[in-house]
């Protein structure tokens, strides 16, 4: 007896069945070849003539006739010798491998989806990873979900959230119910001296119970006890990364005294550098001190410089904490109206208070990277659809094998899943290249670049949108492909019937949702864009190019009082001056963007006082005579300050014209006289001696408020820390030099800081600079995305039109007629994109209010403007497939049929 | 229409009702219905493997008839053939069809059949 198997199996394996399906046929054809075989030989046939007659008849299995049968497996087919269950991984493992089979055919097809799949896929890694860095990583504490920061409720005076005072610190800390643990901090600056290089170091005073509320332990030795937390007591504790540069990581640090701001300090222990508090500015805590209030400090309500951390007992909810909160103000309030009056406190989760500013600005890039990844699989089920067509003869041709219609579309989608996989893939090498890039970018204040990393959770992140991405753009074509009328696609002899009605709906609709989507990118992108020009053409009221700044900590200790600083500061500017390439130099207090503190209420001399609720706040600064002019402030009025301005002689201050118009609206100020605190406290009056323009102090968004300067020589309590020198060369070439000449009047002098000035606006612009950036990036991918996209359906309406198009030239159709049909088939759909883009990014932009400046979200300009560009690219990519199809030639076009 | 077309195409309209009539009292297997066809039809008529399966495919598809493997003692396994309920009706149907149009064919052309 003949084996058939082979040779039945052989016709077969073109038709791609199921292999229970392709058993079963071949089981069932070669028992009726056996059997035709064996009934030739008992005639007496000779085998091998028996066999060949058999195959004759085989001969046409492959033909017209299967082809036409068309039918269904059974819902439970009995396979001899197999189970059902190991038929699911043989149909698996086949659909993989037929996969990698088409996809090997078609490169062209492959890489253009992998690429666009890549892009979006890869986009939507980076912006996670950075999302899971800034919002979803639990903060490095135990149970931070316990974890509050307690404010001031000062909204009727512009500070929703103020720092608490001392006073009013203790005794929520005595009268709250709710909370486990209450802690304080306030920022403060050491510096390290006394073992080579001498460095600024940022820090805190902390309560005492802050280490064990927080659950931070110590590395080395131990955290504060508190009997630490009184006047007079020098115990400090390090961070990891300060114990390991500058000891050595050595454990006997612990018992060691230190030096910092010229005091002899115990080192009691070492936490991990992870231990990270808010803060205003971008302070690094690297050094912690106990807190330790003064009785002055303790019993001031006035003076509001604190942070507050509570952790909340279990089952306390942000609500009842609220409640408690605000009933012990509302006491305090009674009992202390002078301070108190209005102020309310305000409880609010300490994970938002650290992500709260980015959090906006992150969902609206994550939102725009989805889209991208939308936009392309858009792209790619486009592709597909075409491909379907191309491909319905083998579709036709398999179910008329038998291959069940369900079994076609897993098939199908596994073809897309696939084909998203391998542009996961891909799309993770450009995320891990974009995301070294982004890190550059990120603003530190946001988080720790290091932070960002392509974790675990971010490939599971990556492998579930590649697998939901690859059924959504598959789901279409998969369908449309196996649901056509068999009949139908064979009658016509195997030509596309994908360009029927449903295929070119979808497809239509495809590009639709394509111009709509990036659009909307395109209008986020054109209004942060729009937002950051405003900002970056805002006048700061200085002039911040070759402007040179540091940071001169100087020592209570060494430098205690006036004659002493002032001393260093004219000798280092002597010196300084001397130096070539510096034009002049002057000695500063907190620079502009770099502080957010120092403000108090005045008095102005012939003026009532206002209520004590109502009382303005005006920042003030210490400065050096030459600032005005070093800085390029212009003085409206008046003069700077000058070497004779001393203790000695007449107080003087320089108020900013805002100053200037709230106190004495119609009047020259020049020569007014007003003080800190109240008309009654024992400050000594100030005569106003110049009007200098506003500045914009604390916030580059934000109007500039009311300020004032005082000069260093003339304020017991305060000294300027900075240096800053206008150059007449590129300021940083200048950083060597000053830091040298400032050594040379002190060696042990930390300089920290060293940045232009313009570094420092930059950064205060940092974080719209950031998300401007990278909203602009996915703007233009959507872009080109959308304008493969729009391009692709074209080409492929005007390939199928080839004929029409003939015959309309055949028959005199003027070539400029066909192009202008062309193109309008083409705008159709990109106007009516547009509509529906126009309508939704209406309603979306409206989440972006928080992150734009001096623009609506639903700027017209903006809106005409980018409708424009993609109108034009869309024009642009209709157009080009259009003049091919002028360039049809009507004989060539009626003949391909 | 050559003969040879027009053969081809009174097979394929007859071929349907032929396999439900073989079936209709018992269930068979492929190869068996093919040799009945041929020997019924005194070798008139013949179906190969190429015509003959996608045919029963189609009908199965089309719920008209029912393929199971069965194992018979000391045989091989093979896939018989039933009718279905369904399959019943159509065939009482295309039967009612046949005869009618084989009296009109026979009207017209003198053509008397037993």
């Amino acid at each position: 007896m003949r084996d058939f198997k082979k040779e039945i199996r052989a016709r077969l394996a073109d038709a791609k069945l199921s292999p229970t399906r392709e058993n079963e046929i071949v089981e069932e054809l070669s028992q009726h070849l056996e059997d035709q075989f064996d009934e030739a030989v008992s005639r007496g046939a000779s085998e091998d003539e028996a066999h060949r007659v058999a195959l004759v008849d085989l001969a046409e299995l492959l033909g017209r006739e299967l082809q036409r049968s068309d039918r269904r497996l059974p819902s439970n087919p009995v396979l001899p010798g197999a189970r059902r269950q190991s038929n699911f991984i043989a149909d698996a493992l086949q659909d993989i491998r037929y996969a990698l089979r088409m996809f090997a055919k078609s490169p062209a097809f492959t890489a253009i989806a992998v690429v666009a799949l890549a892009l979006g896929i890869g986009a939507n890694t980076a912006i996670f990873s950075v999302v899971d860095a800034v919002l979803l990583r639990p903060l490095p504490f135990k149970n931070p979900n316990q974890l509050v920061i307690v404010w001031e409720n000062a909204t009727h005076l512009g500070f929703p959230k103020n720092t608490p005072s001392p006073a009013n610190f203790l005794d929520w800390r005595q009268q709250s119910t709710v909370f486990e643990g209450m802690a304080a901090f306030a920022e403060r600056s050491f510096n390290l001296t006394g073992m080579g290089e001498p460095e600024r170091l940022d820090g805190r005073r902390v309560s005492a119970n802050l280490f064990d509320l927080l659950g931070v332990r110590p590395i080395v030795g131990r955290t504060f006890v508190p009997e630490e937390d009184k006047p007079g007591t020098k115990v400090a504790i390090l961070n990891e990364a300060l114990w390991q540069r500058r000891f050595g990581g050595n454990p006997a640090v612990v018992g060691q005294a230190i030096t910092l701001n010229g005091e002899s300090y115990t080192v009691v222990g070492v936490v991990r550098s992870t231990m990270k508090l808010p803060s205003f500015a971008n302070w690094r805590d690297q050094v912690w001190v106990p807190l330790a209030f003064s009785p002055e400090e303790a019993n001031s309500r006035g003076d509001h410089f604190l942070e507050v951390i509570a952790r909340m007992k279990p089952g306390i909810t942000l609500v009842s904490a609220q409640a408690e909160m605000e009933t012990i103000m509302a006491r305090l309030a009674q009992q202390y109206p002078v301070y108190n009056t209005r102020i309310g406190a305000l409880v609010r989760p300490l994970h938002e208070e650290i992500v709260g500013d980015i959090k906006p600005a992150l969902l609206v890039l994550l939102g725009a990277v989805v889209f991208v990844l939308l936009i392309a699989c858009a792209n790619v089920a486009n592709l597909l659809l075409a491909r379907a067509a191309v491909r319905q003869k083998e579709i036709a041709l398999r179910l008329a094998l038998g291959a069940d219609r369900s079994r076609l579309t897993r098939q199908l989608l596994a073809e897309s899943v696939i084909l998203s996989l391998l542009g996961a893939a891909v799309g993770l090498v450009f995320a891990f290249t974009g995301l070294n890039v982004l890190t550059h970018f990120v603003p530190p204040e946001v988080m720790q670049p290091d932070a960002i990393a392509i974790n675990s959770k971010v490939l599971v992140f990556t492998l579930a949108v590649a697998i939901v991405t690859g059924l959504l753009f598959g789901i279409a074509p998969a369908t449309q492909a196996s649901h056509f009328n068999l009949n139908d696609t064979l009658k016509e002899g195997g030509r596309d019937s994908g360009a029927g009605a449903r295929g070119k709906r979808l497809r239509s609709s495809l590009v639709i949702a394509e111009v709509a989507v990036s659009f909307i990118l395109l209008i986020g992108a054109g209004l942060l864009i729009n937002s950051f020009m405003h900002l970056r053409n805002l006048d700061p009221g200085f002039r911040a190019d070759h402007l040179l700044t540091l940071n001169v900590d100087l020592s209570e200790v060494k430098y205690p009082d006036v004659p002493r600083r002032t001393a260093f500061f004219d000798e280092v500017i002597r010196r300084v001056r001397e130096l070539p390439g510096v034009q002049s130099v002057a000695a500063a207090g907190n620079l502009p963007f770099t502080y957010n503190g120092d403000s108090m209420g005045i008095a102005a001399e012939g003026i009532p006082d206002p209520p004590s609720d109502q009382w303005p706040d005006v920042i003030y600064r210490t400065i050096g005579p030459g600032y005005f002019n070093t800085m390029g402030i212009p003085l409206l009025r008046g003069r700077d300050f000058t070497d004779q301005d001393t203790l000695d002689n007449t107080l003087g201050v320089v108020i900013s014209e805002k100053t200037a118009k709230h106190y004495w609206p119609n009047e020259d100020p020049i020569g007014k006289r007003l003080k800190p605190g109240a008309t009654t406290s024992k400050s000594p009056w100030r005569t106003v001696i110049g009007v200098a323009k506003d500045v914009r102090q604390n916030d580059f968004i934000a109007e500039p408020k009311m300020q004032m300067y005082f000069s260093f020589r003339q304020v017991q309590s305060m000294t300027a820390n900075a240096l800053i020198v206008r150059t007449t060369v590129d300021p940083l070439t200048l950083a060597s030099p000053v830091r040298n000449a400032i050594w040379s009047v002190d060696k042990d002098q930390p300089v920290s800081n060293v940045n232009s000035m313009e570094h420092i606006v930059a950064r205060a612009v940092a974080r719209q600079r950031f998300s401007m950036l990278l909203l602009a990036i996915f703007a233009a991918l959507a872009l080109v995305l959308a304008a493969v996209g729009i391009y692709g359906v074209m080409s492929y309406s005007v390939a199928q039109q080839t004929r029409e198009i003939g015959i309309r030239i055949a028959l005199g159709a003027k070539r400029s007629d066909v192009l202008a049909m062309t193109v309008k088939n083409g705008l159709k759909l990109v106007g009516v994109g547009l509509v529906v883009g126009v309508i939704v990014a209406f309603a979306l932009t409206r989440v972006m209010s928080s992150l734009l400046f001096g623009i609506s979200a639903t700027d017209p300009l903006t809106f005409i403007s980018i409708a424009m560009v993609l109108f034009g690219v869309a024009l642009l990519a209709s157009y080009i497939p259009a003049l091919r199809a002028t360039k049809i030639d009507p004989m060539l076009a009626l003949r391909a049929q | 229409m050559s003969s040879s077309q027009l053969d081809r195409e009174l097979k394929k309209g007859s071929a349907e009702l032929l396999i439900l009539s073989l079936i209709e009292d018992r269930q068979r297997h492929g190869y068996e219905i093919g040799q009945l066809i041929h020997l019924r039809s005194r070798g008139a008529l013949r179906f190969n493997v190429a015509s003959l399966y996608p045919l029963l495919y189609r009908l199965e598809k089309r719920g008209w008839i029912r393929g199971r493997w069965i194992e018979k003692a000391g045989q091989r396994r093979r896939r018989f053939y039933r009718l279905t309920p369904a399959g019943r009706k159509v065939l009482v149907a295309q039967r009612d069809g046949w005869r009618d149009f084989v009296e009109a064919i026979g009207r017209i052309t003198g053509v008397k059949y037993a």
